[in-house]
């Protein structure tokens, strides 16, 4: 999946026109999972509605698979989840996937019981009769889950996957596209749950004001995140490894670090010193203020 | 065909469920009553005026109807959102579009036949005679209901729901009254913009055409030529299938 130099332009009822996407440039590799974030309004909707063709690029262009973004071949490899959707509100959430199906080019026996499984998968197997007017929102996202994975599809695009879903819910899910990726789907979502980012994904894309901000594998992120300290008692110097010093009185230091590295460093110098080590300490650091500050620098 | 078909289906099984058919079945039913209270008190020999009425009743009701379930169609769709997972799927947004459309005809259709069966049943008590020319009235009436849903949906693609169904009802009731006033605007300047109002009737809607309810209700009339039937269908392939083309060139390259 790739789009270059996109850009999605609205027209507003006034006559203006609003810029939602501009210069996007990002691909995602087969196999891979891929989050897609932003604040409000970045413009990560407009460019999964661009990628499914409801929306013509202004500029640029957009395929998946090689195909033209929204051609008939292409949607033919991909599911999608609308970011909000209240399905037919008569139907019952078998007859929408039924309705879906048909229109996918599914039928038959292998419709039905596909139909089923996915029901079972998401957990409406005990609500498949009822409409979809009684359900709750999490239900619905439910409903909304299993019509994008009808006919396993080689992408799932998710648009805020996990809107509506409970902790629970939110767990099972994970479980679901986790075994969606192992059997070799595609996962590229938008989601303003970095928790769920961070559990899920294999890289992230940061998209503030139609632009792309940052691009990252998140295992390097985590790792370039991650804050390490020593504290100790005693006279040892850190020169050459930190200038992050705080100092409690009665000699008592916590020194910080960056890397693993520079830690063992720390301790061994505090070891051969003679000062007493009193604690060290490898934290996560946090994904939400990395994107915060993003964010912030972007604007 | 499968697609459309798909559609079609969601799109009367949700009317069903709405239960847009009962209020139908329940007009239906106070027909019957009507036409049963009439008959206890002896109306007897006023078989004209009842089938005058009943043409008229069938006629207001399918309408409303008609106009009622399509207008909302893809207004509806695209409110609740319900398009996005459909046009995901590998889909030309005309066969989404031939779906809905097909859907409300079949709804309309279902509607009519079932008042038509209602009525039916009430004119019994009248002992009113069975006629080629009322399956005509029923044939016709199809044909115009089909012209009058396509109609409604390429004005719901280009206007309000509201407005849509506002000028479907115009169109619908108002027909042979517009078309009478552009023939007589058309015949008192035949030249210049005279002619404007000519080929303007000739774009409307003639739902006036489709309606036998007045032939059928009269004794003496027998039922209309073959070819008038078939010029009516072909007239109702024509003109629906132009304002699917409308519908489609609105639709296609809209952003949704």
């Amino acid at each position: 999946m790739q789009t270059v130099d996109l850009a999605v332009q609205y027209r507003q009822k006034n006559g203006d026109k609003t810029m939602a996407v501009s210069g996007l440039s990002l691909s995602v590799a087969p196999g891979e999972v891929v989050g897609f974030l932003g604040p409000n309004g970045a413009g990560k909707s407009s460019t999964i509605k661009c990628l499914m063709g409801f929306v013509e690029p202004h500029a640029g262009s957009a395929s998946i698979f090689g195909l033209k973004a929204g051609s008939i071949s292409a949607k033919r490899r991909v599911g999608y989840l609308p970011e909000v959707a209240l399905y037919y509100p008569f139907l019952t959430p078998y007859e929408t996937l039924d309705l879906y199906g048909k229109v996918q080019g599914l039928s038959g026996k292998s419709l039905r019981t596909e139909i089923d499984n996915l029901l079972e998968i998401v957990g409406l197997g005990a609500a498949k009769k009822k409409q979809n007017r009684t359900l709750s929102k999490g239900m619905l996202q439910r409903v909304g889950i299993a019509q994008s994975l009808l006919g396993s599809p080689e992408l799932l695009m998710l648009d805020e996957v996990t809107s509506g879903l409970d902790p629970v819910g939110r767990k099972e899910l994970r479980q679901l596209l986790k075994e969606r990726q192992k059997a070799g789907c595609t996962l590229f979502f938008s989601s303003h749950e970095l928790a769920e980012v961070e559990m899920l994904c294999d890289r992230i894309l940061l998209i503030h004001k139609g632009k792309l901000v940052e691009e990252r594998d998140l295992g390097s992120l985590k790792e370039e995140l991650r804050k390490f300290s020593l504290e100790f008692v005693g006279h040892t110097s850190m020169v050459g490894l930190t200038s992050e010093l705080e100092d409690f009185g009665g000699n008592r230091i916590r020194a910080n670090f960056t890397t693993k590295a520079l830690l063992l460093e720390a301790v061994d110098r505090a070891k051969t010193g003679g000062a007493k080590i009193v604690d060290i300490v490898s934290e996560e650091g946090s994904l939400e203020d990395y994107f915060i500050d993003k964010i912030q620098e972007a604007a | 065909m499968k697609v459309w078909f798909a559609l079609a289906k969601g799109v009367v099984l949700e009317s069903l469920r709405r239960k847009d058919l009962w209020v139908v079945a329940i007009l239906g039913f106070l027909m019957m009553i009507s036409a049963g209270a009439l008959g206890f008190f002896g109306f007897e020999g006023l078989q004209a005026f009842a089938k005058d009425l009943a043409a008229t009743v069938l006629g207001l009701f399918s309408t409303v109807i008609a106009v009622i379930t399509t207008a909302r169609l893809m207004p509806d769709e695209i409110k609740n959102r319900t398009l996005y997972p459909l046009l995901a799927r590998p889909i030309r947004r005309l066969d989404l579009l031939i779906g809905k459309l097909l859907g409300a005809i079949f709804v309309t259709w279902m509607s009519f036949l079932l008042l038509c069966i209602a009525t039916g049943l009430a004119l019994l008590v009248f002992r009113v005679q069975f006629e080629p020319i009322m399956a005509q009235y029923v044939l016709c009436k199809l044909l115009g209901l089909a012209v009058l849903c396509s109609l409604t949906f390429a004005l719901s693609t280009i206007m309000t729901q509201a407005a849509a169904a506002t000028v479907s009802f115009i169109f619908a009731f108002g027909s042979s009254m517009i078309t009478r006033a552009l023939v007589m605007a058309h015949e008192s300047n035949p030249r210049g913009a005279g002619y404007g109002f000519k080929v303007l009737n000739g774009v409307l809607p003639q739902f006036g055409l489709f309606d036998l309810g007045g032939r059928a209700a009269n004794m003496n009339w027998g039922p209309v030529p073959i070819w008038v039937i078939g010029s009516l269908f072909a007239y109702a392939i024509v003109y629906s299938s132009a304002m699917l083309f409308i519908s489609w060139m609105k639709f296609n390259r809209q952003a949704i």
